[in-house]
């Protein structure tokens, strides 16, 4: 097992692959696309996994912070003419504004009473953004602008996906670095404890209820910014942006690789994604793909990825001490030490 | 707008809710656990039927035990890839899972049954009783007849006989059921199986009201939701009162205010509920999550 200053020392160089990543695949305009597509279901999966992994509850209405940054977008640069600073700032504000409210009503509801009302929470939002013409009705709202961040004297404006990839790319960076930040912090050791042992948790002086509202309010503006940046990449959105394919998605990058594991959701989603981009076959097809991966990593893999890859792992490590070689034993980046 | 004939609506409704949420409320009170792909089963239900009427004219009163067996199979299937999950306990595996399974089923029923609407019309659906100023199909009361056939029959079993006896220990313990050698397994697979053959007849019976779409799963289960919680979470008596009171509810609103905010209305309603009563539910909800 790698040491945590190793593991450390290491991220830069992942991420200095992962910024060059695209243009070693070829460089093309579908690579880009998805690429992009990547960055940003990634941060939106980032915002759920902090509920999943850390605080131990499954929130199934994540989809409405994405929904909420997306719509907040669309309308205020279409119709007030925002900027795009003005709309990242005004997601984050609808996404705490929505976590406040969904956080206070389920304060005191636990597993699965609180997914139910998560989960009817998405579908309702969903109804609602089909039928309510000031939330442009079974259209969407079309004809967005084109992401613009210049600010004092500097062009920053992306008119490609090619062109949308760096700015994607730096919101990855920010989510895993925020999730990292939180899972050091005190509300972090918090959410943990409150999720193995609540009375313990409370024994300590640590209130549950605001721990989990807390974790809420934190977790929401992450997917929220990704609803952001996803409609300035399609420039339109509609209501199928609540459809389930979102919730499944971020499911799955939460657990395929395993709890807690910094950059997990990012290598699920680049796994999912690259299948579905670059190796579908067919729409339905890939749903009974993505669903089943799902079902089978928790039912028979439930440390998913990372379950299989530690004992082979020490196998393999076990294998070259055999052999009596020199080289220092094969580790995982992403590995954590429990 | 005719008030007693919404409510002669709502009634007919709010026993479709309760029939379609009686396998997730004997999952839930029974066996404490939740199926979060209740609603693709009830797609799945629908189209299997569908599919038996007008594509492999069979019967309609042979297509509803066709769909129960599928639907039996796949709830047996999927307790099968669960196992392990349920005798942890681990609800929220659980929770993740069915919604998956949910998931492989819209995309494979698609894949079979193409994505576009269809009608699912019986012998009963097309026929109206006319009482004077109402009406309302044979389907309709065959719908209520069957609802409450199927609520005394279940109470009588689960009350009554061995079978019931059984499980209702394992929902009380399991452990100690097992150690006073109750087959566990067998109870989990039965309970699951009944689930998916209960929403798999509650589909064929309740299906021909509306158009069927292979989409339709994920906003079906809103409904169940309701009835499970405001019923009292897994109490089958309840859950009956709670459907019929649903459906008078969501017929009235539909024809006073506006048919599309129906399941936003219902919504409000599980919302306000929980606000109002959270202590008493939180505790049910603990009691089902140990």
């Amino acid at each position: 097992m790698a040491r945590p200053s190793v593991r450390r020392a290491a991220l830069p160089l992942v991420g200095v692959a992962v910024w060059f990543a695209p243009a070693l695949a070829g460089g093309g305009a579908s690579v880009y696309s998805a690429a992009v597509l990547i960055a940003i279901l990634a941060v939106m999966a980032y915002g759920l996994d902090v509920i999943v992994s850390d605080l131990g509850e499954v929130s199934l209405g994540h989809t409405v912070f994405f929904a909420a940054g997306a719509y907040a977008t669309a309308l205020l640069s279409t119709r007030a003419g925002w900027g795009s600073w003005a709309t990242l700032g005004a997601s984050i504000a609808v996404a705490l504004l929505f976590a406040l409210v969904i956080g206070l009503v389920t304060l005191r509801l636990r597993e699965f009473v609180f997914s139910l009302v998560t989960y009817a929470v998405a579908v309702v939002a969903m109804s609602l953004a089909a039928n309510w013409s000031f939330l442009g009705g079974s259209d969407g709202v079309r004809g967005l602008p084109m992401l613009d961040l210049s600010f004092a004297g500097l062009t920053l404006t992306a008119r490609s996906d090619r062109e949308l990839w760096p700015y994607a790319f730096v919101l990855l960076v920010v989510a895993i670095y925020l999730v990292d930040r939180f899972r050091n912090s005190r509300l972090g050791a918090a959410a943990i404890m409150t999720h193995l042992n609540p009375r313990l948790a409370t024994i300590g002086g640590i209130d549950p209820a605001r721990v989990r509202l807390e974790v809420f309010l934190f977790s929401a503006p992450i997917t929220a910014t990704a609803g952001w940046l996803y409609a300035y990449q399609r420039a339109y959105v509609s209501a199928d942006i609540l459809e389930n394919y979102f919730l499944i998605l971020m499911l799955t990058a939460v657990i395929l690789v395993g709890r807690r594991q910094l950059l997990g959701p990012l290598l699920a989603t680049a796994l999912v994604l690259v299948q579905e981009k670059f190796f579908s076959l067919g729409g339905y097809v890939d749903k009974i793909i993505l669903g089943s991966v799902l079902v089978l990593v928790l039912a028979f893999f439930p440390q998913g990825l990372m379950g299989l890859v530690r004992p082979l792992a020490r196998l393999a490590r076990g294998a070259a001490r055999r052999a009596g070689a020199a080289q220092p034993p094969a580790t995982t980046l992403m590995e954590k030490t429990k | 707008m005719n008030l007693a004939q919404q409510l002669v609506n709502g009634i007919v409704l709010g026993h479709a809710y309760a029939l379609v949420a009686i396998g997730w409320t004997v999952l839930l009170g029974v066996a404490r656990l939740v199926n979060f792909g209740h609603g693709q089963l009830y797609m799945l239900g629908a189209f299997v039927t569908w599919w038996a009427v007008t594509r492999a004219g069979v019967p309609y009163g042979l297509a509803l035990p066709l769909a129960m067996a599928v639907g039996a199979a796949f709830g047996l299937l999927m307790q099968r890839i669960m196992l392990r999950a349920t005798f942890e306990q681990n609800l929220v595996s659980i929770m993740i899972m069915t919604l998956g399974f949910g998931y492989v089923l819209h995309g494979a029923a698609a894949l079979v049954f193409g994505s576009t609407g269809q009608i699912l019309e019986t012998a009963l659906s097309t026929r109206d009783i006319d009482l004077g100023p109402l009406w309302l199909t044979w389907q309709d009361a065959a719908i209520v007849v069957a609802t409450v056939a199927v609520f005394l029959a279940l109470g009588w079993t689960l009350e009554r006989t061995r079978v019931g006896r059984l499980v209702r220990m394992v929902a009380e313990d399991p452990q100690l059921a097992q150690l006073a050698g109750i087959d566990v397994r067998r109870v989990y697979y039965g309970v699951f199986a009944f689930e998916g053959a209960a929403v798999a007849f509650a589909a064929g019976m309740v299906a021909p009201r509306t158009p069927i779409l292979t989409s339709m799963g994920f906003e079906e289960v809103i409904m169940t939701f309701v009835v499970v919680v405001v019923g009292g979470i897994g109490s089958v008596r309840g859950s009956y009162f709670a459907g019929v009171g649903l459906g008078i509810f969501t017929a009235l609103f539909g024809a006073l205010v506006s048919p599309a905010y129906t399941t936003a209305a219902a919504f409000l309603m599980l919302i306000a509920l929980l606000v109002l009563r959270p202590g008493g539910l939180s505790t049910g909800a603990a009691g089902g999550a140990h």
